[in-house]
This record gives structure tokens, C-alpha cells and sequence, in this order.
């Protein structure tokens, strides 16, 4: 998130697309519901169903799934065409607008129409709610990213946001919310297979920074690699790994993966879980670390699978980032019930038996304060390094001294700090930043231009212009010594950058001077590293619109995308929908949580969601002779086959099923109760949504495509 | 003295079900046993409400009137409550009640009825306050230790209040004045035929 979930309240319009935040994040509808009733900020939701958050929304648009980034196009293209886009901002902030307003100019009401379904006249009406209601905050959720061309979708939305002038603004920004109370933390760790913690990546560079970090010689770390050049080659993904044991799919690796850990997973939201669980069996070992048993525990059918039950959040303690990129600190309520271990007890006996402990443990002493201080010392890059163990308790115990529309303190120990240090807190007197891009305040006390990363100038394939990549001249924070664009900081100390600079002597510099470390440069509309320099539209892998296939194709197949064969072009296969003629979309229930281990073994949460079901809108389930409660069975085109119950509701149109994606513990039809070790059983299972999730990879990131794929649907 | 009351703000409630999940868990509360519900309206189709419903609290309680042993009876605050000791499970409450409120154990077949149970308003009941045998009986006390009920403390969207009914009512019509003409004003669509 750009700015927080309390900053929405300082929105004037609202725009969810690909988010039911009223199910998937109530406690941030508080906020949502204060724009609305006390700035009468339009909501508009944009989903293929009516969700809850509809219910709550003065605008509802349905959309085709997988369409979004056609439907910001058009919207982008009838602000430009009427003049409604911020000029001002555009010339001084933004790089490659022109090079993107030939693309998006395709993009009219009418061709909107024809992909997304939305009527032409409200691609128009909703452009101009967006124009005339500024500033919007614009969220997006799994709804926007699960598709082939999730990246680019994304990209469309920031570049809305962009061309409105709503970034950097209190009540503008893009506010992705995240999945859980600690996913931003996961993620400014990068437990992720292209890049070291902080976002650093896998150069060597990279590695030698952390070895500095961790006090370990890097050619020891090297020599933990079987050769160096895996060292800096991306991994298999979370959406993939399984490939890599079924080989199934050509891998680019020099072995098949032999073992899996899977620590606070639940595996049910992996795509083609029947293709998981065959994967699961043939693995040596499998470990299952998470406070309950989790789907997997029940799906792994062969000798191979140990569940070491760790203790759940109340029963240890540590540093946790929040959506709003705020650090809380986390205290221990209980101690861990009999027979559990807290996740820090796991990872040193696992340590120490791998025979390094020496080494992991070189800087820490005290668990955890010790942890949140060395990768603070670290994530330079995303300023981290602010928010000291000491600091962030403060911040919790004088909770109440900071202000719910700004989370600044007001007085008190904390006076003028933002709750929580949303990062960048480039030092330990860094108040941290509110609100990312906001050049309305100076950078010592929250402010930031946009970063410069993508080199000082471009020339554009597209249109052979040459563009400088710095701010223009007059745009800076307040109290900044350079008025207008500037690079960078590196060799302050000589052979480092303020990213690589540990005295931070680098961060201070550029404070001193109210600059920003990392400089002051414009936001890019176009990324030349990218197959789509500007995103457009490209229809579903598996699409119910096999005449769109020739005007919007998926990419070429691409060899060695995180070590798997990944097919586009030849999976686009124009007859399918023949035989799969229903669109199928997962998301998710407000009474359980991810795959469910944990909420469908409490008994009250169950008793609210007992069963698992699919919606079918009741014009298509009428005219199959289905009715409400009936069970049927749902089958995808990779022969994933689930036997749930209809549940009939114009939530979903006559085109499209949705199946909430939490169930887990019945596999194609068989149920696994018998499987769960002895009285740990969830209080309800069912079958997992995800067997039934199509192939399909984003082009960039291999995020799964969960919310565009085709099925088929039969009585049972 | 003050009265307690309810209120369901329906254009804040979500239909989370975090009241329900709080008064369970906080009250041990049999599955099958509903204090409070959330009941939905127009599900999947615009003009979906919700709204969380539990015991009114009522001031001429139908309950306390048709209650065979008068086993029902109001506190001076408002509070509804039942003597389950008394109680003959006889479910003419449930009868006259129009919210549904009073409750009885489900884990025998149709028909059978223990003692009747509803919300307490989070204020225990006829036991000595703070006792084993009211917590086992009725589940917490919370009033008596100055805290609002678990629903409302709960609400993520602040949709459900509890209190005294004045300042519940106070809050709720700043909301409203906030809320001004327009599109969020309370029957403006109906008056206006439009959003």
C-alpha cells in the first residue's frame, strides 16, 4: 500500500477492482465506510460478482474475469480524450506517457465492451465519477494479479492512478491490501525464490551484501552451492514447485526436487492440487510445520510426511508488518500448549542439526529483538533500518497517543512519529512515512519523490523519443537542497550506494541535505524489460472468447520460467470452451482463512461455514436442472473433478461459477478424514476448490491464474 | 436511571459474523445456540442488507409476559434476563418473541427443550455476579466490570452498538447528519428514484 488503511478515509472516491475487502479484510471497511458517509465518496466495486462488498458500494460494475487490465485502458483513454488527466503531474512526474496514450488510445468504450462486457456508456459514466471526485484511492486484490497477464494488469492500475495525479496524495495512492497480518512482512523478506531479503535480488552484489549483514564469508555461502551459478538463478515458485518433483513439465534444474518444508503453507491454495498431491507422494520427505494439520497432511498418502506442530501467534512474540507497511511488535500472551514449539525453537534445532548454527546465529543473542535488528540493519533498500525493537515497542505501549486520521502522535513519547514507522524509516529518528511519493512533506519528516532506479534517461522503442528519467525541474520536498530531479546517492562512502552503504553514513547524508537516498525521478509507464513495454489486453489462457484469441494472444511459450517449461501460445487452445463452456473464479468466505486448517478446526467459525459449495447463478442452474443444495461436480480441462453442493445466487452472472477456495480434507469425490492424525481433524472438510484451478502462469512473476479459468459443471 | 439498547447501523454491517463469533467464544456458548445472528437480506442482489439481531431488550418484553414461571425478568437498566434454574423450557418465549431471540439446546432431537437461553446483554444473570455458577449458567459479566458487550466491542465496522440508549442514539444520529443528502442518505433512493 502507498498510503495506509487509515488514510482512505481522506478519499473522495473509492475504486475496488479484483477485491472483496468487506469478506477478505472487514477491519479496513471501517475506513472505507468513513469516506463514504462522511465525504460521500463514491464506491465503485468492479468484480465478476456482487460481493459484499457490492452490497456496500454506490456503483457495482460486473466484468469478465481476467479482462481488467481492457476496462483500465478504456477508463485511462476517456480521461485522456476528455482532458481530464493531470496535466501538471504528468509533464513533471511521470515518464513514457505519450509512448502509453497510443496504446491505451485502442482501448474506447466500445472495444472495452466487447472484452470486458461492461456497456460502453459506463466505461464513460465511471471515468468520469473517478475525474471528478480526486483524489481516488484505487485497491486491488488476488482478483487483479491471479491471471496470466496479472503484472500488466497491475501495471494498468498504477498507470490510472498516475495519469488521475492521484499518487503521493492523502486519500489517493494504490492500496493493495494483503492477505494476512504479517504477508508484507513475508514479503519485505522475500520468502520468495528470485531475490535475496529487502528486494535485493540475486546478484552477486546482492549475496556479498547480506554476507556482510549475516558476518559470513561469502565464499563459504558459495561454496553451500553445488555450482555458483544456482546461487544467482531464480527457483521454483510456490505456484510450481511440484513441477519440479513430477517432471511432468520440462525443468531446468540438475536434479528433481527430493524434499519439502512447507511452514505455515496450506497447500490447498496451490492450482491443480490433484497434480500437487501426486507430487506429494512421490516426494522423500515431506514437512509440515504449522499449528494445525493442514490439507497436505492428509493428502501426502505415502511414508514420507512429518508434522512438527508449531505454536500458534498467541504464544510467541516478535516483529510483524502490516499492510499499511507499519512494524508492530507482536508480545507472547501464553506459553506453546504441550508438544508445540514456536517457530524460532523449530528453526534452531533445525539449524543446529544442519551443523551452522555458528554461523545463522552470529549476531543474535537475544531472540527476537536481536532478528528485527539485524534485518533492519540489512533491508537498507526499503528503510528498515528505523525501527528498532526498542522503537516499536514504544509505539505499541502509547498506542492511544496516535491520531486515527493521520496515525500521527500528537505528545506523548512518540510526539510527531506515524505509528507503527511505516517504512522507509531511513534512521532511528526517522518518523517514518505515511504515505509513499508524497512531496508535500520534507523527507526528514515522511516525504519521498518517486525512486529513481531505471537509469537517468530512455529512449522509447515504440516512438525512438529520448526521455530524461528525473523529476522536472521545481519538484522536490520542501526544505530538499536540489530543486528538481536528482539520481541516486552512491559513494558517499566510496564503493558503495545508499543501499549497500552499512554505517548508513549514506542514508545521513542524503537527510541532511532533505534529499531522498534513493532520488528524486519519475514513475514509468513503460518498462522496457517487460514482453508488454505497455500493458494491454490479452485474452485468458483459457478463454470463453475464442473469437478475441487473434486480436488479444497470450505471449509465445517461454522455456525456464523459475526452472519449468511454461506453456502460453500452445495452451490457448480455441476449442476448449466447447467442452468447458463455464467461466470459473475462486476467492474467498470472510469465516475462513487461507486453506483453512485453522479455521475449520474451530468449531464456531465451521458452524457459520459448515460446507463447501459452488455458486451457480439460477437461470444456468434451472436450465441444467440443478437445484439449490444439489450436489455436482465441477471438472476442469486437466481433469481435476470436485463433487460440492450448488448453492443458487445471482451473486455470479449465467456465464460463471465461483467456489470459495479454503476447503480442503476431500479429495476428487474420496475424503480424506481418515488420513488426519487421530483427533486432530478439522471440524469440517471438503473438497479443495483448487483442484479444479486451470493451468495458467503470470508472465512475470508465475503468480497462479486462479480467478480466469474454464470448467465444466454435471449433476452429480 | 439509563436504559441499555441494541443498534445495528445496516448501512455499516458487513455480515461478518464477528458479533456472533465473539459471543460464542466469549460465553461458551453450545454449538447449535445462537445468541445473536446475522440475518441477510436480498443476498447477491443490489440492495443486499444485513443486520446483526439477538435479544431486543425489549421494554415491554412479550417473553416476561407469556413466561408461565416467571422465570424473566428486567433489570432497571433495560436488561432482559432468565433464571434458568426457574425455567421449565416450556418455549413459549420463543413463541412470542418476534426476533427469535430466546434459544434452547439443540443437541437433542426436535421438540426437546432444556432451559432457555439468550443474550444476557454481556451482564451474567440471577447467580451471585461474578460466581462460578453464573459464568457456567450464563457466561461472562461484563457489565458488572464496566465493559461494554463482546458483540459490540467486536464490530469491526463499529455497525453494532451497546450501551445506554441515549448516547447510542447520539452517535448513531451524528453518523446520520454526517451522512448529509445524497446518495447515503437514508431513503434518499426510494424518495428520488435514484442512487
Amino acid at each position: 500500500m502507498t498510503n495506509s488503511l487509515n488514510d482512505m478515509r481522506h478519499a473522495k472516491s473509492l475504486i475496488f477492482i479484483g477485491s472483496n475487502a468487506a469478506e477478505a479484510h472487514p477491519i479496513s471497511m471501517q475506513h472505507i465506510l468513513h469516506a463514504k458517509e462522511v465525504n460521500n465518496a463514491p464506491i465503485i466495486v468492479v468484480d465478476p460478482r456482487f460481493t459484499k462488498l457490492a452490497a456496500k458500494a454506490s456503483d457495482f460494475v460486473r466484468i469478465r474475469p481476467g479482462t481488467d487490465a481492457a476496462f483500465m485502458l478504456g477508463l485511462i483513454n476517456v480521461i485522456i480524450q476528455n482532458g481530464w488527466q493531470d496535466k501538471e503531474f504528468i509533464e513533471t512526474r511521470v515518464a513514457g506517457y505519450e509512448e502509453m496514450a497510443v496504446v491505451a488510445a485502442d482501448y474506447t468504450p466500445e472495444a472495452v465492451e466487447e472484452i470486458t462486457g461492461i456497456p460502453a456508456s459506463e466505461t464513460v459514466r465511471i471515468a468520469k465519477i473517478l475525474a471528478t471526485n480526486r483524489p481516488t484511492s484505487l485497491t486491488w486484490c488476488m482478483g487483479g494479479t491471479q491471471h496470466h497477464i496479472g503484472s500488466s494488469i497491475t501495471r494498468t492500475f498504477c498507470i490510472l492512478q498516475l495519469v488521475l495525479g492521484n499518487m503521493g496524495k492523502s486519500g489517493g495512492g494504490t492500496n493493495i491490501f494483503r492477505g494476512h497480518d504479517n504477508v508484507q512482512g513475508a514479503t519485505d523478506m522475500c520468502v520468495l525464490s528470485h531475490s535475496l531479503p529487502a528486494y535485493y535480488g540475486l546478484s552477486d552484489g546482492s549475496w556479498k551484501h547480506w554476507c556482510r549483514v549475516w558476518d559470513v564469508d561469502y565464499d563459504w555461502m558459495v561454496s553451500r552451492f553445488k555450482e555458483k551459478k544456482w546461487m544467482n538463478a531464480k527457483g521454483f515458485t510456490l505456484s510450481r514447485w511440484y513441477e519440479g518433483v513430477l517432471q511432468e513439465e520440462k525443468i531446468e534444474q540438475y536434479t528433481p526436487l527430493k524434499a519439502v518444508i512447507q511452514w505455515g503453507c496450506g497447500s490447498n491454495s496451490n492450482s491443480q492440487y490433484h497434480r500437487v498431491k501426486r507430487a506429494l507422494d512421490m516426494l522423500d520427505l515431506y514437512v509440515i510445520i504449522d499449528p494445525f494439520p493442514t490439507m497436505a497432511a492428509a493428502a501426502c498418502e505415502s511414508d514420507n510426511v512429518y508434522l512438527l506442530p508449531c505454536s500458534s501467534q498467541y504464544e510467541t512474540s516478535g516483529s510483524v508488518t502490516s499492510t499499511s507497511r507499519q512494524i508492530q511488535w507482536r508480545h507472547k500472551i501464553v506459553d506453546p500448549i504441550a508438544g508445540c514449539k514456536d517457530d524460532y525453537e523449530i528453526m534452531a534445532e533445525l539449524v543446529k542439526r544442519l551443523g551452522f548454527a555458528d554461523k545463522f546465529y552470529k549476531n543474535i543473542k537475544q531472540v527476537p529483538e536481536d532478528i528485527t535488528l539485524e534485518l533492519g540493519r540489512g533491508s537498507l533498500t526499503i528503510g528498515y533500518n528505523g525501527q528498532t525493537p526498542d522503537r516499536i515497542k514504544k509505539h505499541m505501549a502509547n498506542w492511544h497517543t496516535f491520531d486515527i486520521e493521520t496515525l500521527q502522535a500528537k505528545g506523548g513519547p512518540c510526539d510527531g512519529e506515524y505509528y507503527g514507522m511505516p517504512w522507509p524509516c531511513w534512521t532511528t529518528e526517522h518518523p517514518g512515512t505515511p504515505i509513499l511519493y508524497d512531496i508535500s512533506k520534507e523527507v526528514t519528516k515522511g516525504g519521498l519523490p518517486f525512486r529513481n532506479r531505471f537509469g537517468l534517461e530512455k529512449k522509447y522503442d515504440s516512438s525512438g523519443r529520448t526521455e530524461n528519467q528525473l523529476a522536472a525541474v521545481g519538484v522536490a520536498n520542501p526544505g530538499c537542497e536540489v530543486q528538481g530531479g536528482y539520481p541516486e546517492f552512491k559513494d558517499v562512502v566510496p564503493g558503495t550506494n545508499w543501499k549497500t552503504d552499512l554505517s548508513q553514513k549514506t542514508l545521513k547524508e542524503a537527510l541532511r541535505r532533505g534529499m531522498a537516498p534513493f532520488g528524486n525521478a519519475r514513475a514509468r509507464c513503460v518498462v522496457w524489460t517487460f514482453p508488454d513495454q505497455v500493458p494491454i489486453h490479452r485474452e485468458p489462457l483459457h478463454t470463453p472468447r475464442p473469437d478475441l484469441i487473434e486480436k488479444y494472444p497470450t505471449y509465445e511459450d517461454k522455456p525456464n520460467h523459475y526452472r519449468v517449461h511454461t506453456r502460453y501460445k500452445s495452451e490457448q487452445k480455441p476449442d476448449l470452451v466447447k467442452e468447458f463452456p463455464l467461466v470459473l473464479t475462486t476467492g474467498r468466505m470472510v469465516e475462513h482463512m487461507g486453506g483453512g486448517a485453522e479455521t475449520r478446526s474451530n468449531k464456531y467459525l465451521s458452524e457459520l461455514q459448515p460446507e463447501m459449495y459452488a455458486e451457480v447463478n439460477p437461470m444456468l442452474a434451472n436450465n441444467m436442472g440443478i437445484r439449490d443444495g444439489e450436489e455436482i461436480w465441477i471438472e476442469s480441462p486437466e481433469g481435476g473433478k470436485i463433487r460440492v453442493k450448488a448453492k443458487l445466487t445471482e451473486r455470479v452472472d449465467e456465464k460463471t461459477i465461483f467456489m470459495p477456495y479454503h476447503f480442503g480434507g476431500v479429495l476428487m469425490g474420496r475424503s480424506l478424514a481418515g488420513n488426519y492424525p487421530k483427533g486432530h481433524e478439522p471440524y469440517v472438510i471438503g473438497e479443495a476448490a483448487n483442484v479444479c484451478t486451470n493451468y495458467g502462469y503470470d508472465i512475470i512473476t508465475q503468480i497462479q491464474a486462479t480467478k480466469d479459468g474454464l470448467c465444466k459443471v454435471s449433476k452429480a | 436511571m439509563a436504559r441499555v439498547k441494541f443498534l445495528c447501523d445496516v448501512d455499516r454491517c458487513i455480515d461478518c459474523g464477528g458479533c456472533v463469533v465473539a459471543c460464542k467464544e466469549g460465553h461458551h456458548i453450545p454449538v447449535g445456540v445462537n445468541r445473536r445472528r446475522v440475518i441477510t437480506i436480498n443476498q447477491g442482489k443490489p440492495g443486499e442488507k444485513s443486520m446483526s439481531v439477538s435479544c431486543m431488550h425489549c421494554a415491554d418484553a412479550p417473553c416476561i409476559a407469556v413466561c408461565p414461571v416467571d422465570a424473566i425478568y428486567q433489570r432497571e437498566d433495560g436488561i432482559v434476563l432468565v433464571s434458568k434454574k426457574t425455567c421449565i423450557g416450556c418455549g413459549y418465549c420463543f413463541m412470542a418473541c418476534p426476533f427469535g431471540a430466546p434459544q434452547f439446546p439443540s443437541d437433542k432431537v426436535f421438540g426437546a427443550r432444556g432451559a432457555m437461553d439468550k443474550c444476557t446483554f454481556c451482564a451474567g444473570g440471577p447467580a451471585d455476579t461474578f460466581s462460578e455458577e453464573e459464568k457456567n449458567l450464563y457466561g461472562q459479566n461484563r457489565i458488572a466490570e464496566g465493559k461494554v458487550p463482546l458483540c459490540a466491542g467486536m464490530c469491526a465496522t463499529k455497525a453494532l452498538m451497546a450501551g445506554d440508549a441515549d448516547q447510542v442514539s447520539k452517535i448513531y444520529s451524528e453518523r446520520v447528519f454526517k451522512r448529509g443528502s445524497g446518495s447515503n442518505a437514508w431513503g434518499w433512493d426510494k424518495a428520488y428514484n435514484k442512487k
